[in-house]
């Protein structure tokens, strides 16, 4: 019992901790101010996330890392998510993951980052595609690399292992594209770019980006409900408070219990990725969470749209930065339906009794 | 009408075991003791059917996992208790006439006299009293403290007069304990008693309610200047509403407990088997939401059976789980009936296979979000004490 309340008592303080580059309720100005700009977050904020060592949040200490599992992950990405914090700690924790000890010291300080780029294709979680690495040159396409304008340098999948490559290296083409939540996606062509052969397998890498994903979208939907509720208790209309109709009290309490299941299920995901190595049983809970948040997350946003009325539907309003994000996050790293699907064909049935 | 069974205390105090010892020691003893063919059933079973398991029990001494040891129980703490439930249901244990074990025993262990807990606790154990609830009545259902079934003093006796409605397996009791106006004059809630009355009591009449799915588990129960002696209220005068609704702390994790829609979800695969659909894409869809709506019921459901462990009190936020579970329950139900095709119209279970009834399944499922709080109060709970949404 007292192992358990150390961690927990470990996990308010991450948890508090934060609330330094996010805090509770805190206004989203910041955050407005960065949208639709390039690289779309804050290199001085991003140094003072580095600083607090949430980078490398999960690597070994020795490799100046911090040693802690994906709840305590899970637990500080949800409070990033509450304050929709852009900078990019979600792809370059994963790129952590999978460099190598003599790498890290530039990332993990905040000097240089580096965005894995390992999709091919759309709704895909394919994590090596048919890029080729030969002779210390790389060839092929990838899309959808999350805040790509910020990279320094790329992680890119190839097949039977990854390629460092730098982003004004030749033979790099890099075409942005805004996403609705202010930030960008790149597509990445690498026609013989030199990189520097790197080895492993981002596979599970790519399973904790997912999770940490989910557990975003959490803070975000949790954030979105709780302003919905303040504007619920005190809007009023013919005479009384909105939040006392019953119509949209009974709608609260099922986007609460939406919430409340999200939880549960990005909690027990992150749980299982710190206990268990068989990969279908981490597969399994990382999609179980992945898809609850990915459609939660959308149906709580959208809600919370309709229960703020005209107000909801203006860009001033903050509740729709929510939306937008959710917009942007529930299909990366895998929609709901190819969660669901993946869910089916890795979960055993009597894994579910 | 009831053989008293030889009921006995087990010597053993299984709070000295570990938890994985006590779970296989209960397992054991279950797959040795359960009679095999009342496993699973698909209805509530009346006492004539499920009394063999309430004897084997009480010879046991495991009726009352939760009542001291020196009244008879198992004195088990939380986290066993929780142990003994898990291994019941993996076993497909059903529910015996429980309301004495689960309201009765604890109600007069609390707030019983010397002279009550000495008469009463040692019968509800053998299994000589029998007990049913009576709680609803036609104007009170929801709204349970508007209740009107009325007790006047009158001597040394309370006389009775009203109606109970919803009283589970009346027709199998002796003992019914029920919530009676005791004050007109108060306010709804601060006039309500707790009264014992054997069902034998001259003026009382009972009768079946049939059920959308045929089954005569609920009563109507009539009480027609009814008289018992004053003794047999329970607690102080005008405190019963109090003393009720602390007695209903714990339902609601049972009700909103995963094991119903598992049950559900294991008949909708045999079905889309028999029917050819499994295979389906658009059905496989379909199937695999339910399966994760199950699979983050469970882990929700985890969390509350953790604070249970802990020894703390449940919120009101557990209203969400019994909204979520019985919500879920009847959509996997839906979901049989539609894929059924005309065999969802058949009165009886397809080819004989009882575990092959959808249209059975679905009418079971109806009460779900009724019984227990319906899902409406149970959402206006969470929306006042958890989201504390406003009044007006």
């Amino acid at each position: 019992m007292d192992a358990a309340e150390d961690r927990n008592e470990s996990l308010r303080m991450l948890r508090d901790s934060a609330a330094a580059i996010a805090p509770r309720g805190g206004d989203l100005k910041r955050i407005r101010d960065l949208r639709f700009s390039e690289p779309g977050f804050d290199r001085a904020v991003w140094r003072e996330i580095c600083a607090m060592g949430w980078p490398g949040l999960r690597l070994a200490e020795d490799v100046g890392g911090s040693g802690l599992g994906m709840r305590e992950f899970v637990a500080l990405v949800e409070e990033l998510g509450a304050g929709l914090v852009p900078e990019p700690l979600i792809p370059v924790a994963m790129a952590a993951r999978l460099l190598p000890a003599d790498h890290l010291a530039s990332v993990l300080s905040g000097e240089r980052i580096v965005i894995p780029a390992w999709q091919e294709r759309p709704n895909s979680l394919d994590a090596v595609g048919g890029t080729t690495l030969s002779g210390g040159k790389v060839t092929g396409k990838k899309m959808f690399v999350p805040q790509a304008a910020g990279a320094d340098a790329f992680l890119v999948t190839v097949q039977g292992g990854l390629a460092l490559v730098q982003r004004d290296a030749p033979g790099v083409s890099l075409v942005l594209e805004q996403t609705q939540d202010g930030g960008n996606f790149g597509t990445l062509s690498l026609d013989g770019a030199p990189a520097e052969a790197i080895a492993g397998d981002a596979s599970d890498a790519l399973e904790e980006a997912a999770l940490a994903t989910s557990a975003y979208l959490l803070g975000a939907m949790d954030r979105a409900f709780a302003m919905t509720l303040d504007y619920m208790k005190t809007r009023q209309q013919f005479g009384r408070t909105i939040g006392s109709f019953q119509a949209l009290q009974h709608r609260a309490v099922d986007l609460k219990i939406q919430i409340s299941l999200t939880r549960a299920s990005v909690e027990a995901a992150a749980a299982t990725l710190d206990s268990v190595t068989v990969p279908a049983l981490r597969q399994s809970a990382v999609s179980r969470a992945k898809a609850r948040a990915a459609e939660a997350s959308m149906l709580v946003t959208k809600q919370c749209i309709q229960l703020s009325g005209g107000i909801g539907y203006t860009d001033a309003y903050d509740v729709g930065l929510f939306l937008r994000k959710a917009m942007v996050l529930s299909n990366l790293y895998g929609s709901a339906a190819l969660h669901r699907a993946r869910y089916a064909a890795v979960t055993p049935e009597q894994d579910d009794e | 009408m009831n053989s008293p069974a030889a009921s006995a205390r087990d010597p053993q105090d299984y709070n000295t075991l570990d938890d994985d010892t006590f779970r296989i020691t209960v397992r054991r003893w279950v797959e040795a003791n359960y009679p095999p063919e009342i496993r699973n059933p698909p209805k509530r079973l009346h006492w004539h059917e499920n009394k063999v398991w309430f004897f084997k029990l009480s010879e046991k001494g495991w009726l009352a996992p939760s009542w001291p040891r020196e009244f008879g129980g198992m004195g088990l703490s939380s986290s066993k208790q929780l142990i003994m439930i898990e291994e019941f249901e993996r076993h497909g244990c059903c529910r015996f006439n429980d309301h004495g074990v689960i309201m009765v025993g604890p109600l007069l262990i609390q707030h019983g006299t010397e002279a009550q807990k000495q008469h009463f606790l040692p019968k509800i154990l053998s299994g000589e009293y029998i007990w049913c609830q009576g709680y609803s009545e036609p104007n009170a259902g929801s709204d349970l403290a508007a209740l009107r079934t009325e007790a006047v003093l009158d001597g040394d006796h309370y006389v009775i007069n009203g109606q109970k409605i919803w009283t589970t397996l009346a027709m199998d009791a002796n003992w019914i304990f029920c919530l009676v106006r005791t004050d007109k004059n108060a306010k709804k809630q601060e006039g309500i008693s707790f009264l014992l009355i054997p069902m034998d009591t001259p003026g009382i009449t009972v009768r079946p309610i049939i059920t959308l799915d045929m089954h005569d588990e609920f009563c109507e129960t009539f009480f027609d200047n009814v008289r018992v002696p004053r003794e047999n209220l329970v607690g102080q005068v005008n405190k019963g509403w109090t003393m009720a609704k602390a007695l209903l702390g714990f339902e609601r994790i049972f009700l909103g407990a995963p094991k119903q829609s598992q049950y559900a979800l294991a008949r909708l695969k045999q079905l889309a088997e028999r029917m050819g659909v499994w295979e389906d894409e658009s059905f496989q869809d379909r199937y695999v939401r339910l399966r994760l709506d199950i699979a983050d019921l469970r882990e929700l459901h985890a969390t509350y059976v953790e604070i249970v462990r802990r020894g703390e009190t449940l919120g009101p936020d557990v209203s969400q789980l019994k909204t979520w579970q019985t919500e879920l329950f009847q959509r996997i139900t839906e979901l049989s009936l539609e894929i059924a095709g005309e065999n969802a119209a058949l009165l009886d279970p397809m080819e004989g296979n009882r575990e092959l009834h959808p249209s059975g399944l679905y009418l079971q499922a109806r009460p779900a979000t009724i019984y227990g709080g319906s899902n409406e109060i149970q959402r206006n709970i969470v929306a006042k004490n958890v989201l504390e949404l406003p009044d007006r």
